[in-house]
């Protein structure tokens, strides 16, 4: 079978990729080795439209973030959760950031900053600033959705599930990719499979990206009524986050300490739980933690604790069930906390693009990739 | 034990040089709360420890620790107040055990023992040891003597304070640099367990935070200038009887003694009150400043 362009990838980077080609009649084949598209970091993450207010050490981000909030919104603003309070706090200990460094951040990222007690919000003492933001939840399941029907309706562009890809070679100006019962080629090939970039690139034999793999539990709770409309972020350190969950009613719990469970540096991640996955999972070939059976247990108790410590009484929060998702970082990004997309191009003919991102709102910095043949 | 406590507990313990005590402290500390305790995490608060001691720590932990052990780096030595200061605040447990000291000069089972004190409807208990330190003995006994807190102070190894009374403390003032006085001045239950024994030595740099502590928590200088000046009234009063006396009684006193005595008095007398009243608006001041409740309330009853 002959492409255009074939995607690895099937989260929104990649549907995203394959609308935008398929809508302008290029034939395009999406491969994705779990069952169904965004099962995995798309689906299970914050769900945060972020407009810049997680980047308070890095402006860049921020602006960024800010200008293609309202981008996301107007094209994707049938999947967005609106009409709640974020919050956002400063802690007033263990800080990076303070009330006074937060306002003029938001006013040099001319963004939406508008004091609130914090006493309406947290225990006496524990924060300093809390203000509130405009910021959206998105909610994946809608969105998928959306991309099965558009994409549905163009005839040029292929979905194959469950379909990992095995081999990868040049041939002339062309990739061949054999993934399962089928052999692909086309002269385009876009890496868009977030935490399996590296097992990507180390079937082509390219240096790899210098990623940090976390494996990440999001809690989903149910919470009590002052809470329901309320979203509420403490940073900038080991805090968390409690915030609605897309258009689901639930609110997922995070935070930056107990959030991550393991931590790999290693180039193809290797995790102490692959040994009881039941050989799903290895190096080279991370299964879907969420339906890995070898998944950590919950660190509710932990996580929840963190919040009560900081939350007043009335805005209670209970367990429903956890998420899991293997979330990788770049490891530049450390120090001054941003989350740049990184889009690299390895080969012009045929070509070679990966992409890398840990944000859903910057997804159209892929548009000068897409266009890159025209 | 199956039946273990469901509260979250964190205990915060201050470290200096103390790498001998470390494993078998942290080893009862764990045994103790893994016994009783179903969710609970350690804090090792490092401050500025030049030996073996964070190795010991380290070893401690990779040795099968099943709860989170988080060390705080401080970036210069600090002292322990400041730094259990900073445990706390990292601290989220549902109770808060403070330990002082790496050292266990008293059993382990008083561990869960100021647990149950606390149950049974204590916000803060104190686990103290029978023998105090003379220099100690003196510090409480001026600042409680000069203190309006409805709680005494002593010589303590270590508290445990719930969340409430975390809140508190911090309702009443962002840092609190003498923290036993500050839960001493909460207004909250206190309960005090005591065990054979002295108690461990502490780190130095005690005698300016007894100082500061004794201007913050009690009224002591007001008291000793008012109580200076009153006592020269009185001399005052007490030369003007004798000179009466002397005069009635056909006499002289040696020249120049009335007058001299007078305006030794009167003029120290005078001093004194000027002083007490510059130290009346001084601790007005430190009120305003330091402190962001003026009322305390130990709880609401409805009859």
């Amino acid at each position: 079978m002959t492409f255009d362009k074939i995607i690895l990838g099937a989260g929104l980077y990649g549907l995203y990729a394959a609308e935008k080609c398929g809508a302008r009649g290029q034939r395009v084949l999406v491969l994705e080795r779990d069952a169904a598209p965004f099962t995995r970091a798309t689906w299970i993450n914050q769900a945060r439209v972020h407009m810049g207010y997680h980047y308070p050490r890095s402006y860049s981000t921020a602006i960024k973030s800010a200008h293609y909030f309202e981008r996301f919104c107007k094209d994707y603003g049938f999947c967005n959760l609106t009409s709640f309070d974020q919050v956002y706090a400063t802690s007033a200990h263990f800080s990076w950031t303070d009330a006074a460094a937060f306002r003029r951040f938001c006013a040099a990222a001319n963004i939406r900053c508008d004091d609130l007690p914090p006493e309406k919000y947290f225990n006496p003492g524990q924060c300093d600033g809390a203000f509130l933001t405009t910021e959206y939840t998105y909610d994946a399941q809608i969105l998928k959705k959306y991309y099965l029907e558009a994409l549905a309706k163009l005839p040029n562009v292929t979905l194959l599930f469950g379909h990992a890809p095995e081999g990868i070679r040049a041939a002339g100006d062309v990739w061949q990719v054999k993934a399962g019962d089928t052999t692909a080629e086309a002269p385009f090939l876009l890496n868009a499979t977030y935490a399996g970039v590296n097992e990507v690139h180390a079937l082509l034999g390219l240096e790899p990206f210098k990623i940090k793999y976390e494996l990440c539990e999001i809690i989903l709770c149910t919470v009590s009524e002052p809470l329901k409309n309320v979203g509420i972020t403490v940073m900038d350190g080991p805090f968390f986050s409690i915030m609605p969950f897309g258009k689901t009613g639930y609110h997922s719990l995070t935070s930056v300490t107990f959030t991550p469970h393991l931590t790999s540096y290693d180039t193809l991640p290797s995790f102490p739980c692959q040994a009881k996955s039941g050989g799903r999972c290895r190096p080279g070939s991370l299964y879907n933690c969420n339906d890995c059976p070898a998944k950590p247990a919950s660190a509710w108790p932990y996580m929840s604790q963190l919040a009560r410590k900081y939350l007043r009484e009335e805005y209670g929060f209970a367990y429903s069930h956890s998420l899991y998702s293997m979330k990788p970082i770049l490891k530049a990004s450390e120090i001054d906390d941003s989350r740049p997309t990184v889009i690299r191009q390895y080969s012009g003919a045929p070509a070679f693009f990966s992409v890398l991102s840990g944000k859903i709102n910057t997804v159209y910095d892929l548009d000068e990739v897409l266009l890159h043949d025209q | 034990m199956t039946n273990k406590e469901k509260n979250f507990i964190s205990a915060v313990v201050y470290l200096h040089n103390c790498g001998q005590a470390v494993q078998p402290f942290f080893s009862a500390l764990n045994e103790q709360l893994a016994a009783h305790f179903e969710q609970y995490e350690l804090i090792a608060v490092n401050d500025g420890c030049t030996d073996n001691t964070l190795n010991e720590l380290r070893r401690f932990a990779a040795e099968g620790l099943q709860k989170p052990l988080t060390v705080l780096h401080m970036s210069l030595r600090q002292g322990v107040e400041l730094c259990m200061n900073a445990g706390q605040d990292c601290a989220i447990g549902d109770f808060v055990y403070e330990f002082d000291s790496a050292a266990m000069p008293y059993p382990p089972e008083m561990i869960w023992q100021a647990y149950q004190a606390a149950l049974a409807g204590s916000d803060i208990v104190s686990v103290c040891p029978s023998r105090s330190r003379g220099l100690s003995r003196m510090f409480y006994g001026v600042f409680n003597a000069f203190s309006r807190t409805p709680s005494r102070l002593r010589t303590e190894a270590f508290r445990l304070l719930s969340r409430r009374a975390i809140n508190r403390v911090h309702a009443i003032s962002q840092n609190l640099p003498y923290r036993k006085a500050a839960y001493a001045a909460s207004g909250l239950a206190m309960a005090s367990l005591t065990f054979e024994g002295q108690a461990p030595e502490l780190a130095s740099g005690r005698v300016s935070l007894a100082l500061d502590s004794l201007a913050l928590y009690t009224d002591a200088a007001f008291r000793l200038s008012a109580g200076v000046a009153l006592a020269m009234l009185a001399l005052t009063l007490g030369e003007l009887v004798y000179t009466l006396c002397v005069f009635l009684g056909g006499g002289h006193p040696i020249e120049g003694w009335t007058t001299t005595m007078f305006v030794l008095t009167v003029g120290f007398g005078g001093v004194f009150a000027i002083l007490a009243i510059v130290l009346k608006y001084l601790s007005l001041l430190v009120d305003l400043v330091f402190k962001k409740q003026k009322y305390l309330l130990e709880n609401i009853e409805k009859l």
